[in-house]
């Protein structure tokens, strides 16, 4: 059994009242309520004010570079796919800069849990606009608004295969635990959107913003509906946030249609290849 | 004749490739030994493929320069290479298609009455032509016959001997028709079985022998036939080799993979190492071992795709931002690239930073003779040294350790009671970030130590060919330019070539440059790039330089000739 402070690491340096502080808990809640303790539990981390969360977080993790964060996740899941990986990102991290990458995982059904923290600003580089701002949204680099129309990260995901898509609040720690620990436990690729103030660079998406404009999904939403799904994800166009699984489907992972890993041992611990007669037989 | 070269040319889509490899097997089965090469635009219909094969009773180093046997399968074959003919050559061609003037031996192939007498497909064109060489070479049709028989046995005995009529159709009408051409030069003799095999061939099954278990890649020519082998045989291999959407998360997934403990490997040419180049310098500071094979091929840019030059070597050298150490290794020929796969993965696990084998589309796309007993026992006697690589820890586990030697023990991710992570960020021995002067200062000198180690460790200096003492001319080059120079020693010239082509160590390295002896530089790039390299890395300069950057590789006669 883990408690939550096995997971602690340094205390973390976010701004006070960021959404962070809850997300980083929730997160750690989680792995403490799935009974994984920091050995039992790889991550990977984008770069920006979410990935700082690698010094706070206990666990087999990589710092990865900006926007990479998720094929850094598929690499270390096939390598070992007995340890759950999660991936925790930014908006401009995971649908900016590696959003080819996230595509491609949703197509893959990658066996990774990925924890987007949307708060639809950049907040480490001080305050642009991330893709999921509002066209006309006023920032430090679109000083006369935000021209194009903003990213649907929830769409993309349900339309490019992702077999888990949810979305949360950073102001409900009890709604982000479930969504998380759902997340972990489902067999594919998960994308759960955190819907995030960032109380020192975006005044306009706070918490009252949020507050205003979030429903939970009623108990007799069906998630595997992929139809309804893709409704409730346009829903963001009329600024209405929906949380809870949006879009659920159960479908093989990606590591399970390998061939090679069908048995139990993970890629890590099988035996060395040595049949190379039948590899030099081609050659002569 | 000792040594000969046949080539084939024909409209690209036509089965050029398949029959000049087919060739090189006939060759190599019958007890000689080949080097190939091939030309083919980068389109898949239309233009012009050529293959050549120069055979001998030795191993084959270079390429000759004339053309002893040229079949034509269209005008453009004949016009392409009509200068590399001597009044001795002897081509083959349909005169039915086309006719030829110059001052050769003709040799009249009724391809087009062949196959429509026996109601062939104009692609069996090629059968026709190979069964016709081996009887000019006084080759042996059933050793032909096996090989067609392997490629066509899984759609039945009928296609096989259909097929097998043609290559005997071609074979008998020289038999009959020019007996006072044949010469015995591809005699079959006894000899031990033999390895036909690519550069990249080389690197693949290196990479399986080195127990690499995952492989990304992104195709690009002239790399991407590592991606396809491999793929092919990763059901009996157990490596998992994964075509990712492109070259960045073909690089971040081999780290991730590395990461949680498995060999890993990823492949490309310059343009896709350029999109790789950021995460390379990711894994000099998280310290993660990783394998980056290049294929080079003419850039800027798209540059010219399946054609061959040695332009990558500084921008390999200086990849990805910030300083870190990193290992460049150039094999000159097939045997060094498969015994230096070998080595890069464990020169990775054991400094845990990348280390780059840099071919070319020459060595990368030339089939070479090898000798099966010695890639035999050379896969037998590796072990993999996998460095300070641990499965458990005691007590706190610090990752970024400071040690002497600059490498920290690294542990796989999942030991119980452990954790850690590998940081993009500087930080500090336990992988947490930090900005402090004094450990950021210690965790450069750490593995800035790594090329130490490695200079004293593992750097092996180049190899001299040739008897230096004596030589008054002496080549310095690196590469896939190996061959094509041993073939040119005499008494009065050497060779030294370098295959670990970074970091250099200068004190190992200057004995070799002595006064009173003329260097020449010998590179396939317009920049003299390694010459570059050596002057700053040792302060030694070679003042002559011979270049050659047209896409071509560099012959003998040019060398002697610009000397």
């Amino acid at each position: 059994m883990s408690i939550i402070q096995d997971f602690n690491g340094f205390s973390p340096t976010w701004c006070p009242g960021c959404g962070n502080w809850a997300i980083g808990v929730a997160i750690k809640s989680a792995l403490v309520q799935l009974n994984f303790n920091p050995s039992q539990v790889m991550a990977v981390f984008g770069v920006g004010c979410s990935g700082n969360m690698n010094d706070f977080l206990n666990a087999y993790a990589v710092h990865s570079l900006h926007g990479r964060a998720i094929p850094t996740a598929i690499g270390m899941k096939i390598a070992n796919h007995k340890l759950p990986v999660i991936v925790v990102a930014g908006d401009g991290d995971c649908y900016g800069e590696g959003g080819n990458h996230l595509i491609h995982a949703c197509r893959g059904n990658h066996d990774i849990t990925v924890i987007v923290h949307d708060n639809r600003v950049y907040g480490l580089t001080t305050g642009q606009a991330a893709p999921t701002a509002a066209k006309g949204f006023k920032s430090k680099s679109t000083p006369f608004g935000m021209i194009e129309k903003p990213l649907n990260p929830l769409m993309i995901a349900i339309g490019q295969g992702a077999t888990f898509v949810a979305q949360t609040f950073a102001g409900d720690p009890g709604h982000m635990i479930e969504i998380i620990k759902a997340g972990i436990r489902h067999k594919g690729f998960s994308l759960i959107n955190v819907l995030q103030p960032c109380v020192t660079f975006n005044k306009i998406y706070g918490y009252q913003y949020y507050l205003e404009r979030i429903y939970k999904l009623q108990p007799d939403y069906k998630p595997e509906d992929k139809g309804a799904a893709l409704k409730k994800a346009t829903e963001a166009d009329e600024e209405k946030f929906p949380l809870g699984i949006i879009y659920q489907a159960q479908s093989p992972s990606f590591h399970e249609q390998l061939s090679r890993l069908k048995e139990d041992r993970p890629l890590l611990q099988k035996e060395p290849f040595q049949a190379f007669d039948l590899l030099l037989k081609e050659f002569i | 004749m000792s040594k000969f070269l046949w080539k084939i040319g024909g409209e690209a889509g036509f089965g050029i490739m398949t029959t000049g490899l087919n060739f090189s097997k006939v060759a190599s089965r019958s007890g000689y030994q080949i080097l190939d090469y091939v030309e083919y635009p980068s389109l898949i219909r239309g233009g012009h493929n050529a293959y050549e094969v120069t055979v001998a009773d030795e191993p084959v180093n270079s390429l000759s320069s004339t053309i002893d046997y040229l079949v034509c399968l269209n005008k453009e074959t004949f016009e392409r290479n009509k200068k590399k003919l001597i009044p001795a050559s002897i081509v083959v061609y349909d005169q039915s298609s086309f006719t030829i003037e110059e001052n050769c031996i003709r040799v009249n192939l009724p391809i087009n009455d062949i196959l429509k007498e026996s109601k062939g497909q104009i692609i069996m064109a090629n059968t026709i032509a190979l069964g016709a060489s081996l009887a000019l070479l006084d080759g042996d049709q059933t050793i032909l016959n096996g090989l067609l028989k392997e490629e066509f046995g899984k759609k039945g005995n009928e296609i096989v001997r259909f097929n097998q009529q043609f290559a005997e159709k071609g074979f008998d009408y020289i038999k009959n028709n020019y007996p006072q051409f044949i010469k015995p030069v591809l005699h079959k003799k006894n000899n031990e079985e033999k390895l036909v095999m690519t550069g990249n061939e080389a690197f693949s099954l290196g990479a399986v022998a080195a127990d690499c278990r995952f492989y990304a890649a992104y195709p690009m020519t002239p790399a991407s036939s590592v991606l396809t082998d491999l793929a092919a045989w990763q059901e009996r291999t157990g490596m998992v080799v994964r075509h990712a959407e492109d070259e960045i998360a073909v690089i971040n997934s081999a780290i991730g993979a590395s990461f949680a403990g498995v060999r890993s490997a990823v492949g490309t040419s310059g343009g896709g190492f350029a999109l790789m180049t950021e995460t390379v310098s990711l894994a000099g500071i998280t310290e993660t071992s990783l394998v980056i094979f290049i294929a080079q091929r003419p850039g800027p840019a798209t540059g010219m795709p399946t054609w061959t030059e040695q332009g990558d070597l500084l921008f390999s050298v200086h990849a990805g931002h910030g300083e870190f150490p990193k290992i460049v290794l150039a094999p000159g020929d097939h045997e060094e690239m498969f015994e230096l796969t070998l080595k890069a993965f464990d020169l990775a696990d054991i400094y845990q930073t990348p280390v780059i084998i840099l071919s070319d589309m020459l060595l990368s796309e030339s089939h070479r003779t090898l000798s099966k007993v010695k890639i035999e026992c050379l896969i037998k006697a590796y072990q993999a040294n996998r460095g300070k690589l641990i499965n458990h820890a005691e007590g706190k586990y610090l990752r970024y350790k400071l040690s002497n030697d600059g490498i920290s023990e690294r542990l796989v991710p999942g030991a119980e009671g452990q954790f850690y992570q590998a940081n993009s960020y500087e930080h500090l021995e336990d992988g947490h970030t930090t900005e402090e002067s004094l450990r950021r200062r210690e965790q450069v000198d750490k593995r800035n130590a790594k090329i130490k180690t490695y200079l004293a460790n593992h750097f092996q200096p180049p190899k001299v060919y040739g008897d230096l003492e004596k030589a008054q001319t002496v080549f310095v080059s690196w590469g896939s330019t190996k061959g094509v120079i041993s073939d040119i020693l005499d008494g009065s010239t050497s060779l030294i070539h370098f295959n670990h082509v970074y970091p250099l160590d200068e004190r190992k390295i200057r004995p070799l440059f002595k006064p009173g002896k003329r260097y020449v530089l010998v590179e396939n790039n317009s920049q003299g790039q390694f010459g570059k390299l050596l002057r700053q890395e040792t302060g030694i300069e070679v003042g002559e330089k011979i270049l050659k950057y047209d896409g071509r590789p560099i012959g003998r006669e040019e060398i002697i000739k610009r000397l």
